[in-house]
């Protein structure tokens, strides 16, 4: 079996530095991340300094992703070595047995580090995480409202509430979670897009303008936001179509539905420059937009 | 009641969708042919366009994507014939309310339209089952069609070349729709791999 240095014609530091920002950016990359981890902890752990710790927990959590409890069990015992009586490294080790499905051995860790230090947030996302695995949305739910009561601040928490919310179909708690985010959050177009779409799901015409609005927002804070663009031009569709809107609102709609449009052809065209293959899309979405295009009545 | 049988090419694409994505939940469209059929031909599915992962329940790009493929059928004389979703949790293999409204949404459009689940505790490197349980609409409720009719058109070679690709982590390549919208260049019909199953048959 090659080794990924040899594969990919990479060295060691290459090989670490992408480690470093796959976790940076929190990818969930779990293969490479063993892959390249692996091989990094067996042929050149001297060379990693004090960077070895924090890559053995990278590779563990990617370990348990693959189902290679062997790996993870290594890297476990590394880190319990070193770090003994660490709390970090306790919920390293529920973790697997989470991915074990040992339930309740995974709780009684969490519970003896909560009983240690209350303020342990890492524990108690696991515990939240526990129900969410066993498929107790509700439970989940309502342990992330106490969680996020204490911890305001926790943007991670509040993202994976409105997930919570979205998958259950509460779409009106969803947007106040996403609410939550873009207060905190004012530049991230990916929040405004996504409570753009919440509220076009929720459906209504004072929803469906909030939802342009936001669709508008996200595509100002990041244009090239493909989303947001198709967002844009979704709603003010359905608004210019809509028996419920004035005839000022429709016109202005069905004026920001074919500015969307424009831009959506354009952005394919550009896409499109060189390949064949993006052609077929590229006729399909002319396509669409000419058959979808709303005259003003 | 018409029954859905799904190509080796259909089949394999969606569970590269899944492979792709373990941690996700993910969907996607399945196309027929457009043709009259004569009574009692199964519908066969030829084709799987992967749309999302993740954060599924969401309306907006849902419709772009059906009206979207819905254009790219007719130029290529397809029908949208069903829809897949393999849920986040391994063990949850009932079709929730979203899969259900997209189903109901196709069906009003192609009458025998089906649901298909993802029944991701049965997929292996071995691909010693099929991994998917087949819903029909009956009454105004989706029903799940009996295990033990084939699903596949030729089950064997759906078998063989699916754990081909496993095998090859083809699932690296596949491109859905999330990616094409991520990067208009990615191709979400996916020719690479088209190509790779045709190779492999």
């Amino acid at each position: 079996m090659a080794s990924v240095s040899d594969m990919y014609d990479v060295t060691w530091e290459e090989m670490r530095d992408k480690l470093r920002k796959w976790r940076e950016e929190n990818y969930r990359n779990s293969e490479q991340i063993v892959e390249v981890g692996e091989e990094l902890i067996q042929e050149h752990a001297s060379k990693l300094g004090d960077d070895i710790w924090i890559i053995y927990e990278q590779v563990m959590i990617a370990a348990l992703d693959c189902s290679r409890d062997d790996l993870a069990t290594t890297c476990l015992h590394e880190l319990q070595k070193q770090f003994q009586g660490s709390h970090r490294v306790k919920r390293l080790a529920g973790m697997r047995l989470e991915a074990l499905e040992r339930y309740d051995e995974a709780l009684k860790m969490y519970n003896d580090i909560l009983q240690d230090d209350s303020t342990n947030t890492a524990a108690r996302k696991r515990k939240i995480a526990i129900l969410k695995a066993q498929g107790k949305s509700t439970e989940a739910i309502r342990e992330l409202n106490e969680y996020l009561e204490q911890f305001v601040g926790d943007q991670e928490a509040w993202h994976e509430l409105a997930e919570l919310y979205i998958n259950e179909h509460d779409y009106a708690k969803a947007a106040f979670s996403l609410e939550e985010l873009m207060m905190t959050n004012p530049h991230n177009h990916l929040y405004c897009e996504q409570y753009a779409e919440v509220k076009y799901t929720q459906g209504g015409i004072e929803n469906l303008e909030l939802s342009r609005k936001y669709f508008a927002q996200a595509l100002k804070l990041n244009n090239r936001n493909m989303r947001a663009l198709f967002g844009l031009y979704m709603s003010a569709s359905h608004i210019g179509a809509s028996p419920k809107a004035s005839a000022k609102v429709k016109k202005d709609n069905v004026k920001y539905a074919a500015w969307a449009a424009s831009q959506i052809n354009r952005a394919y065209q550009l896409a499109g420059h060189g390949t064949k293959e993006t052609k077929c899309s590229l006729k399909a979405v002319e396509e669409m937009l000419e058959s979808m295009q709303i005259m003003p009545s | 009641m018409t029954v859905i049988k799904l190509t080796t090419q259909a089949y394999c694409k969606m569970l590269l969708h899944a492979a792709k994505y373990p941690h996700c939940a993910v969907n996607g469209l399945l196309v027929a042919e457009n043709q009259k059929r004569k009574d009692g031909q199964p519908v066969l599915c030829v084709d799987c366009v992967p749309l999302f992962h993740g954060t599924l329940a969401l309306a907006p790009m849902m419709e772009i994507a059906l009206t979207l493929i819905d254009t790219w059928c007719k130029e290529n004389k397809y029908v949208i014939a069903g829809y897949y979703q393999a849920n986040e949790r391994i063990k949850e293999t009932r079709p929730n309310q979203f899969a259900e409204k997209v189903a109901a949404r196709i069906a009003e459009n192609f009458s025998e339209a089906a649901l298909i689940m993802v029944d991701n505790s049965k997929i292996s490197m071995s691909c010693y089952d099929p991994a998917i349980s087949v819903f029909e609409h009956h009454d105004n409720k989706w029903k799940c069609r009996d295990a033990s009719i084939d699903c596949c058109e030729d089950w064997s070679e759906a078998q063989k070349i699916m754990s081909a690709l496993l095998e090859d982590r083809s699932y690296d390549s596949l491109i859905d729709f999330d990616n094409h919208l991520d990067d208009l260049r990615n191709d979400w019909t996916n020719p690479e791999i088209n190509k790779s199953i045709l190779h492999l048959c």
